[in-house]
């Protein structure tokens, strides 16, 4: 048992304590939202401590986990995305009063991916993450809803099956299941080239890459906002951060074997997705398709293969949660009841709520990438990457995307803050949740902070990737 | 540290018109641009020391301002404008309005005074927020639909430049250079030939969009038509001249070589759009159209001026973007009094107005005479220098902009016969009340003091823009 490992320690222990808390005879349900919160500041403490011990990296169990700087960033935003979700959907009783602890096992899983260095934890990793959120899609017991775990349990198994087909190829031609040990110059080719091929897209799958995106808008639509909002962030962190340690750990001496085509994947991600993003009607799939358009931006972290990209990606990470936290928060204001909300029904939303609308601008105009919000600076960084690595390509590809984006997150913004149509007349302000107020304006002033003033959170990621093999 | 009120006070200023009562928003937004002109006068006349701090080191951006010849003026172009527009202004615009206008200024403040090409890109991209939401929110029946173009033109012409922002960096970084967005340290760098002119070109059409330039002008019409006049004067009088500051600013430093090696093609291209927005401006039915495409047509004119890459013409150009600035921001300003009074902007409508009306009649002549290039007036100086910079290599752009003269001096001369002399309408209007001379006063003083006493912006600017152009001249490549 190693201390390093107290992070994870507790929030399991954390799980066991919010189910105790749930079958509480009286104070049912809230008490449950406590001690997940309390988890999470837990968790969140063990992280600092871990962060400020300056042992780093402590590679357990044969080099199947590594503590390192890296997996620490992970750590903080898997469990930023964890408290919004929680948050978001605080005390909320349609979801099930198992809300928390699925919220707490993903938020493991995630943890998990964070720290692989080995197949069968990466593994363990994506599975942990995935089976809660299976059952928290359908959890709201509607047609929609369970529709949507459904559609998830199935194609997410089937990715699994997948990865797991690729790990096994990749076993074979290796010989090792960690990382650091594989030798692409040493395998068996066809071999692990197929096992490489299939690692890969089980991995992007998750992430939500076009071609492999299909899922992605069903599941966002018909899932409860508080986690719709936990997919949208807290998997693409998983999701991203293992990749990444996969392909940078793994395959470093063999960036002609992948970066090309997570290139190529990357382009028509960010396009296709912010097109597709601009035909929508509905607030929760125009976010999905932002979504994917966004795991597209990370990608380009990724395919430039150096170490600017590594950087830019876990600062892209944070902004695009902030970001999509925001905006959850703010749809789940407005919706009141509803699970989710047209496009239609911001309009007159700067009369209604001014500061609401305001919000909604900042966090909209992060996602496009304009300066003085944390979006911008993000961009900026993985262009910054793209361009070290002499792919101008793929910061063409960004721009472009970011163009078609724009024009995308406009719309609910002209809808806010377009003058009333008069036969409307004057609605309601919009109602806030405090749990939710606090996650919306920590997510608006960090996007604000971070545009304003990134140096800090750009001093820690240049601390957390500073992987010596890569330039 | 004046230059920190500059961008300071319009900022703090539009979160107190934010949170204020609604009535008080246009007393607050007042008090500030004045408070942002009496900023500007320190500047000038007090202390011109930039700032230079830093901001993320990790990636070499400074936070640097200065107020050099070259932005100097336009900073003050921008204060008295602004100014005038919000004293122009309905008070029943709301808070929103208000608070818009003064982000706008924050942001052009920020973005003549620049001289980090991040701080540069950052406050050239965040002027678009504030008019779009403006037109968005603030004008005619078309207005959602010229913020959408608005927007989007502009960014696609801001995100390519973006990825040569970075490029330049990268490559002064590769180079062995480190990271730095310094303008003064990427001028003169050594890059090659091909990816040079990539950058060239995403620099060269997100500030030809801006101007607007043809062929590049597609969101003109439809923001300059349906904008609110106040709005209208800003981005005529301020926002255009931001693409021909880029050019100057940043352009001439860096590119001097892509300059001279497409100089012809560049030439010809503004010499087409000074002629296709005169003949647009000769064949508009409504005045603002007309003011817009003669807007347009004189962009093409500081244009050929920086294509020409001579010392006078570089100058002429940067006299005239403030000369242009003041006159055709008070022109637009004044068409909207029109367009209030009598409710329409065909210039088949009106007639004979100057009887009812005859200060605002005099007015109007004045800033129409200025806006031709009248002699004594400054768009004379502005144009004779970039005449007499283009007529020692290119004659014949030379004797075409001269001919546009001809051409503008017709177009501008249309508008004020048909709305202020002839037979008498039906209908008189009001005339200028007092709360509108005095801001209409100041900016006729202006423009006749520019135009009798050019100097007192070309004395400053030319050292700013010889050391602009050190690196050019060294190379022989600017006359």
């Amino acid at each position: 048992m190693s201390f390093a490992l107290w992070p994870e320690y507790s929030v399991v222990l954390g799980v066991f304590a919010t189910m105790f808390a749930i079958m509480l005879p009286k104070g049912r349900g809230i008490a449950a939202y406590w001690v997940t919160l309390a988890t999470l500041a837990a968790a969140f403490m063990a992280t600092w401590t871990d962060w400020t011990s300056g042992r780093l990296p402590i590679l357990l169990y044969a080099h199947g986990v590594s503590i390192d700087a890296f997996s620490l960033v992970i750590n903080g935003l898997v469990i930023l995305a964890a408290a919004g979700a929680l948050l978001i959907g605080w005390n909320d009783r349609r979801y099930g009063a198992d809300f928390p602890v699925l919220v707490l096992l993903a938020l493991l899983g995630m943890m998990v991916l964070g720290l692989a260095n080995n197949f069968l934890v990466l593994f363990v990793g994506i599975e942990l993450l995935s089976l809660p959120l299976y059952i928290m899609a359908a959890s709201r017991g509607t047609h929609q809803s369970g529709e949507a775990g459904l559609k998830y349990l199935l194609l997410g198994a089937f990715s699994s099956g997948i990865l797991l087909f690729g790990l096994a190829l990749l076993y074979g031609a290796s010989g090792t299941l960690t990382f650091t040990q594989l030798a692409p110059a040493h395998m068996v080719l066809p071999l692990a080239g197929a096992g490489l091929a299939l690692t890969v897209v089980g991995l992007v799958f998750k992430l939500g890459i076009v071609p492999f995106h299909m899922w992605i808008p069903d599941v966002y639509e018909g899932s409860p906002l508080p986690v719709t909002t936990y997919m949208a962030f807290g998997t693409k962190v998983g999701a991203a951060a293992i990749l990444m340690r996969f392909l940078f750990f793994g395959f470093a001496l063999a960036t002609g074997w992948w970066g090309p085509a997570l290139g190529y994947l990357a382009v028509l991600t960010m396009v296709v997705g912010n097109l597709l993003a601009l035909a929508q009607k509905d607030m929760k799939r125009l976010l999905a398709y932002s979504g994917i358009a966004n795991a597209g931006y990370l990608l380009v972290g990724i395919a430039s293969h150096n170490m600017v990209g590594a950087r830019a990606l876990l600062f892209y990470l944070l902004v695009y949660g902030l970001a999509v936290l925001a905006v959850f928060a703010i749809i789940a204001f407005v919706a009141g009841d509803r699970e989710s909300i047209q496009l239609d029904d911001l309009k007159g939303l700067a009369a209604r709520s001014p500061w609401l609308a305001a919000f909604l601008a900042i966090a909209m105009l992060s996602l496009a990438g304009i300066p003085l919000t944390g979006g911008f600076v993000g961009k900026f960084y993985l262009i910054q990457a793209a361009l070290q690595a002499s792919q101008p390509g793929l910061a063409i590809g960004l721009v472009v995307g970011a163009m078609v984006g724009l024009a995308a997150y406009i719309r609910p913004l002209q809808r806010a803050f377009q003058k009333a149509d008069g036969d409307a007349g004057p609605a309601s302000a919009v109602r806030w949740p405090v749990a939710g107020a606090v996650v919306l304006v920590v997510a608006v002033v960090g996007t604000i902070g971070l545009g304003v003033y990134p140096s800090p959170i750009v001093h820690i990621v240049n601390h957390s990737a500073a992987f010596y093999w890569l330039h | 540290m004046f230059l920190v009120w500059l961008l300071a006070v319009p900022l703090a200023g539009a979160l107190a018109a934010l949170i204020a009562p609604a009535r008080g928003a246009k007393m607050i937004a007042a008090i500030t641009s004045v408070l942002a002109l009496i900023g500007y006068a320190g500047l000038l006349f007090i202390n011109r020391a930039g700032v230079n701090w830093g901001w993320i080191p990790e990636w070499g951006i400074r936070f640097h301002l200065s107020g050099d010849g070259l932005g100097l003026f336009l900073l003050g172009l921008s204060a008295v404008l602004f100014v005038a527009a919000i004293f122009a202004s309905d008070k029943e615009q709301g808070r929103a309005y208000y608070f818009w206008v003064l982000v706008l200024e924050f942001s052009v403040m920020g973005l003549f005074a620049a001289v980090d090409l991040f701080l540069f890109y950052i406050f050239w991209e965040v002027l678009l927020v504030p008019v779009f939401f403006l037109l968005t929110g603030w004008s005619g029946q078309r207005g959602k639909k010229a913020a959408m173009k608005w927007l989007i033109m502009n960014l696609v012409g801001s995100f390519f430049m973006l990825v040569g922002v970075v490029a330049l960096a990268v490559i002064h970084n590769q180079n062995g250079g480190g990271l730095t967005f310094e303008i003064s340290k990427l001028a003169g760098m050594p890059m090659a030939g091909g990816v040079a002119s990539w950058i060239f070109f995403a620099f060269l059409v997100a500030f030809a969009i801006k101007a607007p330039l043809w062929p590049l002008h597609g969101w003109m019409p439809d923001a300059y038509g349906e904008s609110p006049a106040p709005v209208t004067a800003l981005i005529s009088g301020v926002l255009s001249k931001a693409g021909i500051f880029g050019m100057l600013r940043i352009m001439i430093p860096i590119f001097t070589p892509q300059f001279q090696q497409y100089q012809t093609w560049l030439l010809i291209v503004a010499s087409i759009g000074l002629v296709y927005g005169a003949l647009m401006a000769l064949r508009q039915k409504d005045m603002k159209m007309v003011t817009a495409y003669g807007s347009m047509s004189h962009m093409a004119m500081m244009a050929l001026g920086v294509f020409s890459l001579t010392q006078v013409g570089l100058l002429g150009t940067t006299f005239y973007m403030v000369a242009h600035g003041l006159m055709v921001g008070a022109l637009f300003l004044v068409l909207g009094m029109l367009e209030h009074r009598t409710g329409t902007r065909a210039i088949d409508g009106m007639a004979g107005l100057n009887r009812s009306a005859p200060r605002l009649a005099a007015y109007f002549l004045f800033f129409v005479l200025g806006a031709l290039g009248l002699p004594g007036l400054p768009g004379f100086a502005g144009e004779y220098m970039i005449i007499q910079g283009l007529i020692t290599g290119h004659v014949v752009f030379a004797v075409i902009a001269g001919m546009i003269l001809i051409v503008a001096a017709w177009y501008m001369l249309r508008i004020f016969q048909a709305v202020m002399q002839g037979p008498t309408g039906s209908t008189g209007i009001k005339d200028l009340f007092t709360g509108q001379v005095v801001w209409l006063v100041p900016l006729a003083g202006l423009v006749i003091l520019l135009g009798v006493w050019p100097a007192g912006i070309t004395a400053h600017a030319v050292p700013s823009l010889f050391h602009v152009m050190h690196f050019a001249i060294g190379k022989g490549g600017v006359q």
